[in-house]
């Protein structure tokens, strides 16, 4: 068996399943709002440096960011599950890190594809053109680059372990990633959000950012995708079908 | 692929080569019978979701034909069937395909063709796509190939390339089956196979089954239509509360209901005198006559049909018909079920 040619095979059908009509232009408002946002500041006043990092960091890492990767890491498998699709896959003699491998880069990846030109655009928009702002701008870019796959793992392996993935992830970006982080800094070393940070400060200008996890956010991030990935092929092997009689 | 073509109406069924699944209708089967070679194997399998005990202490082996999957709603087809297919883990005992654990042994699904009952097919797929991305997922090394003859074996190669969505429910019903013969394997898992399939789909879908289980394979389908089941099955695994009620041929099954009389229909030259000669036989419940048609209530079944031609020719009488009428596979369903 290629298991690459079976793995392209579900990575076609999640990609068609995920782009539907609603959810494509629901989640293209959602990547629009920071380039709305840069355009008003546009026609305001003109670039506004100052408001470049609360921007990007505020609304496009902060919230837009885990929102996207929600609704496309837990629809990619999750919403298989709950109707039942996903057993025409899981009945076939397919490794299951074979099965969450191509869900994972499918759902990571279309956020990507919407988030990154979001940011470079939001980010020129309200920054401008200037090296030092590009250079924040591209560090913000890769950042979200890197975070698309890192919450999209996240999520697809909490829909492989329940059938609340939605719910909890919502729990985890609102609550753990926007109140505990602030109040309880400790909780920032299982924080996505502040690996993300940390690469921006690696990255960008110095001063930008101030992270507790720095450069190291690179190897978290590698690490939380390794080990969620990992989590959500061992969950997918023991997945027992939930409409039972 | 070398899916058999339906038989033509006058090729006789295949042998009855009912599962090797014991007759068990007194009590659930001694798990002595249960034969470990055989494709599909229960062990004593329980299965329960908190306090409440879905597959009760199940046994059963199965061999090549089609066996018949009973029982009221609730009663435990459906998560007997994910557990053979590996979609539950049993809470105790073993579920054996093909000599294999069912449960996380993803290398079974070569084994196995699985139609589950729930429709859920990607919608925006056409059924060419479906039955392709099944072949793909089965590693077959012509996927467009095995694709185009399942479609052609389940009748639906006209309408293979419009999108699943806008079929009718006997129509999705067809693509499933195709997506779960794809592979050719020697097990099939039907759960209520011909829901929404219209009465010549229905046909052809039973010759297509009939076909397979001569060619060798093993054949185990759900379905709530007794009529269905009579008329496709060799032996039948009914299931009421979680336990195995009974198992094997129904007809013999009814021969081991010896707690409830036997009835015949009988036509002779002299039904009145017919009735009396059987009243003096200590095998006789009873006889009655109405309406000209004279009804024996035995003990025993095979009893009577031993004695029958003699109280006959003793009394002067020539038999022109006795039939039983109450070993219909609806009788035995509904005594067993309201027994437990």
């Amino acid at each position: 068996m290629n298991l690459l040619d079976v793995m392209l095979t579900i990575g076609s059908v999640t990609a068609r399943s995920l782009l539907g009509r609603r959810r494509t232009i629901l989640m293209l408002l959602l990547a629009g709002a920071p380039v709305l946002l840069g355009l008003l500041v546009q026609l305001g006043s003109g670039p506004r440096p100052r408001a470049l990092v609360p921007t990007l960091d505020g609304v496009l890492i902060t919230s837009v960011l885990p929102l996207v990767a929600l609704v496309f890491g837990t629809a990619s498998l999750g919403s298989e599950l709950d109707d039942g699709t996903a057993v025409h896959m899981l009945t076939k003699p397919v490794p299951r890190w074979a099965i969450v491998l191509p869900k994972l880069a499918v759902a990571g990846g279309l956020t990507a594809l919407m988030l990154f030109p979001s940011t470079i655009l939001a980010g020129v928009l309200i920054g401008g053109t200037a090296p030092d702002e590009m250079a924040v701008t591209f560090a913000f870019a890769l950042a979200v680059l890197i975070g698309s796959f890192v919450y999209s793992a996240i999520f697809v392996a909490l829909s492989a372990a329940t059938s609340r993935g939605l719910v909890i992830g919502l729990g985890y970006s609102l609550l753990w990633e926007g109140l505990l982080s602030g109040a309880l800094p400790g909780t920032q070393i299982v924080s996505v959000r502040e690996y993300l940070r940390g690469i921006v400060s690696v990255i960008a200008p110095p001063e930008t950012l101030e992270s507790v996890v720095g450069g190291t956010g690179f190897v978290l991030a590698a690490v939380a995708i390794v080990v969620v990935t990992i989590v959500a092929a061992l969950r997918l092997a023991r997945y027992e079908i939930r409409a039972a009689e | 692929m070398t899916l058999p073509t339906p038989p033509t109406p006058s090729t006789p069924p295949p042998a009855a080569t009912p599962a090797t699944v014991a007759p068990a209708h007194a009590g659930a089967i001694d798990p002595a019978v249960v034969d470990p070679r055989l494709p599909i194997v229960l062990d004593r399998v329980s299965r329960w979701y908190g306090n409440v005990v879905a597959i009760n202490d199940v046994s059963f082996s199965l061999g090549a034909g089609i066996t018949g999957l009973l029982g009221p709603n609730g009663a435990g087809k459906s998560t007997l069937l994910h557990l053979l297919a590996g979609l539950l883990r049993p809470s105790s005992g073993r579920v054996l395909i093909a000599g294999r654990p069912a449960w996380r042994e993803p290398s079974i699904y070569r084994e196995i063709g699985l139609v589950p009952e729930r429709e859920a097919v990607h919608s925006f797929l056409t059924g060419r796509q479906f039955v392709d991305f099944a072949a793909r997922l089965q590693g077959l090394p012509d996927p467009e190939a095995a694709t185009a003859r399942a479609i052609d074996v389940v009748d639906l190669a006209a309408a293979a390339d419009r999108a699943v969505g806008t079929y009718s429910k006997g129509m999705r019903q067809r693509v499933k089956i195709a997506a779960a013969l794809v592979h050719e394997p020697p097990i099939l898992l039907l759960d209520e196979p011909f829901n929404g399939m219209d009465p010549r789909q229905r046909l052809h879908m039973m010759d297509l089954l009939r076909s397979m289980a001569a060619d060798g394979r093993t054949i185990l389908f759900s379905s709530h239509i007794l009529e269905e089941v009579e008329r496709l099955a060799d032996g039948i695994l009914v299931i009421h509360a979680g336990r195995l009620a009974a198992a094997g041929d129904y007809r013999e099954i009814r021969r081991l209901m010896t707690d409830r009389p036997h009835t015949f229909r009988v036509r002779s030259s002299d039904d009145r005198r017919l009735a009396s000669a059987f009243l003096s036989e200590p095998a006789v419940f009873g006889a009655e006559l109405r309406d000209d048609r004279l009804t024996v209530r035995v003990s025993e079944f095979s009893g009577f049909t031993r004695i029958v031609a003699r109280v006959a020719r003793d009394a002067d009488v020539r038999l022109f018909e006795v039939a039983p009428t109450d070993d219909s596979l609806e009788s035995v369903f509904e005594y067993l079920v309201s027994r437990r």
